[in-house]
């Protein structure tokens, strides 16, 4: 799938821009405060309905417009077709061929896209909140029925961990509501679990032997869930369900004096291996963004096999950051079987071969300019 | 803004109406200015009316002119079934379809501890006093679709579980994370058509 042209209107630091793409590679070179991440980010908003760098959609709109609009034309299984993403005050809109798309969950995996950008590279070094929401986006956007059970989740754990704060000041206190949130809870987070477990039975499978390209040959990836509850990979959402209710059944005093849920899908994380060690811990720099480096990778063989065709992929900033060695790896993985869209302050840096197929454009304070 | 003072109590009870912010509630009052002084009076006559005529069911927690309310006092109706409701508003919008038989109770909202509403913040106990007296066979539950609304009628079933009698949620038919109210009526026929066993 590509994207065939985007317009913005008020959005970030563009008041109005209209501009066609390449199928293949675009090259966005601009100065640093330009809009380059911004226009990279109006593309990931028209897929997600969210900016990845901020959860307050009230920044994206041009300071002192109204609202700001993001549309684009999306070509896909044969066929373009339009979507459209409108933030106001009044909040998010989002169209799907002209028609409003009341809920999230069945707007996102219209347009696939997977954003590399520079925090990625600390995915293995972050903490576990990014590797959830790496998690969580991915799976997301090919089985969007996964979207529902997590907003379910968290606001079933918003209301428990409120509960739960009220009993732990007057513990005699009737037990009925705190069960029927754990029952809730638990019919969730079962679905989320199974699917986090097939999905990453299906990125360890990408990722495994792209890593050991990149690497020459040298490292061996693995990765494991790393769960709260003594659940295993190997486990249907009807058994998951019988370890939680089990284990909720166990610590429902402790956390009743604690005032909080302790366990679920909330709490769980990745821990990835090279050559059996943990590389957060004990991996080099380098190791750690080869690991960042496959999981991206595996993400667009990934969203291929589930959705039978291939990401877009924003590279902001990132490939200068990368050595030529993995640069071309990179490339040669994607090999014109993906729209790809490279940011850059400059084209130094960047391999020849790409910038010579490529459509460049030259940014300035929101302006774009279409060089070839 | 310094009004007389007339127009400044008439402001400030325009802005506890929902919806209403002070702007707003200032061209109200101004409008209400100009207005003829019967249609003045008529509103206001309209409003304390409003408020002491209409009162609570003392049954089913609907809202009311005559209590018991109407639908509770009618004997054509079948009072062995029971639809919970969360709103008087969810009342009316299964009346206007015109295919329930049976008769209601309104909780008045739904248990959000993040809330801070309980169990004894909505209509909950008189259910429970009611199913004890009246002869009731079967239980609607049709909160809303959303966290709320389904914990709400989680918390229900297990209260009056142990009794025996049936208990079944309005299934299917109606958007998640919606409004009953907003739901069409056909979309409610078939909601109720589809209630499943809890
Ligand atoms: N809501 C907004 N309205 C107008 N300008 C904005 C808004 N948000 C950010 N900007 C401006 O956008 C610029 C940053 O653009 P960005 O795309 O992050 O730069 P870069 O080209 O370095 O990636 C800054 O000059 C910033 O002031
Ligand atoms: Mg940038
Ligand atoms: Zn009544």
């Amino acid at each position: 799938m590509y994207i065939e042209e985007i317009t913005l209107t008020h959005y970030r630091n563009y008041d109005q821009l209209s501009v066609s793409f390449d199928k293949k590679i675009n090259v966005i070179i601009g100065e640093n405060a330009q809009g380059k991440t911004n226009l990279m980010e109006a593309i990931y908003v028209l897929a997600f309905t969210k900016s990845h760098r901020t959860p307050r959609d009230k920044e994206l709109i041009q300071w002192d417009a109204e609202y700001g609009k993001i549309e684009g034309r999306v070509f896909k299984r044969n066929q373009s077709f339009p979507l459209e993403v409108i933030f106001s005050n009044k909040g998010k809109k989002a169209k799907f061929n002209h028609i409003e798309q009341k809920r999230l969950s069945e707007y996102i995996g219209a347009m696939n896209v997977v954003m590399f950008a520079p925090e990625d590279l600390n995915l293995v070094k972050g903490s576990p909140s990014e590797r959830r929401k790496f998690f969580d986006m991915e799976i997301g956007q090919t089985q969007p029925i996964y979207i529902y059970h997590l907003g379910q989740y968290q606001r079933i754990l918003k209301e428990r961990n409120a509960l739960l704060k009220e009993l732990q000041r007057q513990p005699q206190a009737d037990p009925t509501m705190l069960r029927v949130y754990t029952d809730q809870l638990i019919d969730h987070a079962s679905i989320i679990l199974e699917r986090r477990f097939l999905f990453l039975q299906k990125l360890r499978n990408w990722a495994q032997p792209i890593h050991e390209g990149i690497s020459r040959g040298y490292e061996q990836l693995n990765i494991d869930y790393d769960a709260s509850v003594d659940v295993s990979e190997d486990m249907d959402s009807e058994k998951i369900k019988i370890v939680l209710e089990e284990y909720f059944n166990k610590i429902e005093s402790k956390e009743i004096e604690r005032g909080t849920t302790l366990v679920g899908p909330h709490r769980d994380d990745l821990i990835f291996y090279v050559n059996d060690k943990n590389v957060q811990t004990f991996g080099s720099q380098g190791q750690q963004r080869t690991t960042a480096l496959s999981l991206k990778l595996a993400e667009i063989e990934l969203i291929y096999e589930e959705v039978g065709e291939y990401p877009i992929l924003l590279l902001d900033d990132v490939l200068s950051e990368l050595d030529d060695y993995r640069q071309s790896h990179l490339l040669n993985t994607i090999q014109g079987k993906v729209q790809t869209f490279v940011t850059t302050t400059s084209v130094d840096g960047i391999a020849h071969d790409t910038i010579s197929q490529a459509e460049i454009f030259t940014i300035h304070n929101g302006y774009l300019v279409e060089e070839r | 803004m310094y009004y007389p003072e007339p127009i400044s109590k008439l402001v400030d009870s325009f802005t506890k109406l929902p919806g209403i912010g002070p702007k707003t509630a200032v061209r109200l009052a101004f409008f209400v200015l100009n207005m003829k002084e019967d249609d003045v009076l008529d509103f206001a006559k309209n409003l304390v009316n409003a408020k002491r005529e209409l009162t609570h069911c003392s049954v089913c927690g609907h809202i009311t002119d005559t209590d018991p309310c109407r639908i509770c006092d009618d004997t054509e109706r079948d009072s062995s079934l029971i639809c919970v409701v969360q709103d008087p508003k969810d009342v009316i919008a299964m009346e206007k379809m015109k295919d329930f038989q049976g008769k209601y109770h309104v909780l008045h909202g739904a248990i959000s501890p993040m809330d801070g509403i309980g169990p004894e913040d909505i209509n909950v106990a008189s259910l429970i006093e009611r199913l004890k007296d009246e002869e009731v066979e079967e239980l609607i539950l049709a909160t809303n679709p959303n966290v709320e609304g389904e914990a709400t009628a989680m918390y229900i079933s297990r209260l009056v579980k142990p009794s025996g009698i049936r208990i079944s949620r309005i299934a299917h038919g109606l958007p998640v994370g919606g409004d009953l109210e907003y739901a069409d009526e056909v979309t409610l026929s078939k909601a109720l058509e589809g209630r499943r066993d809890l």
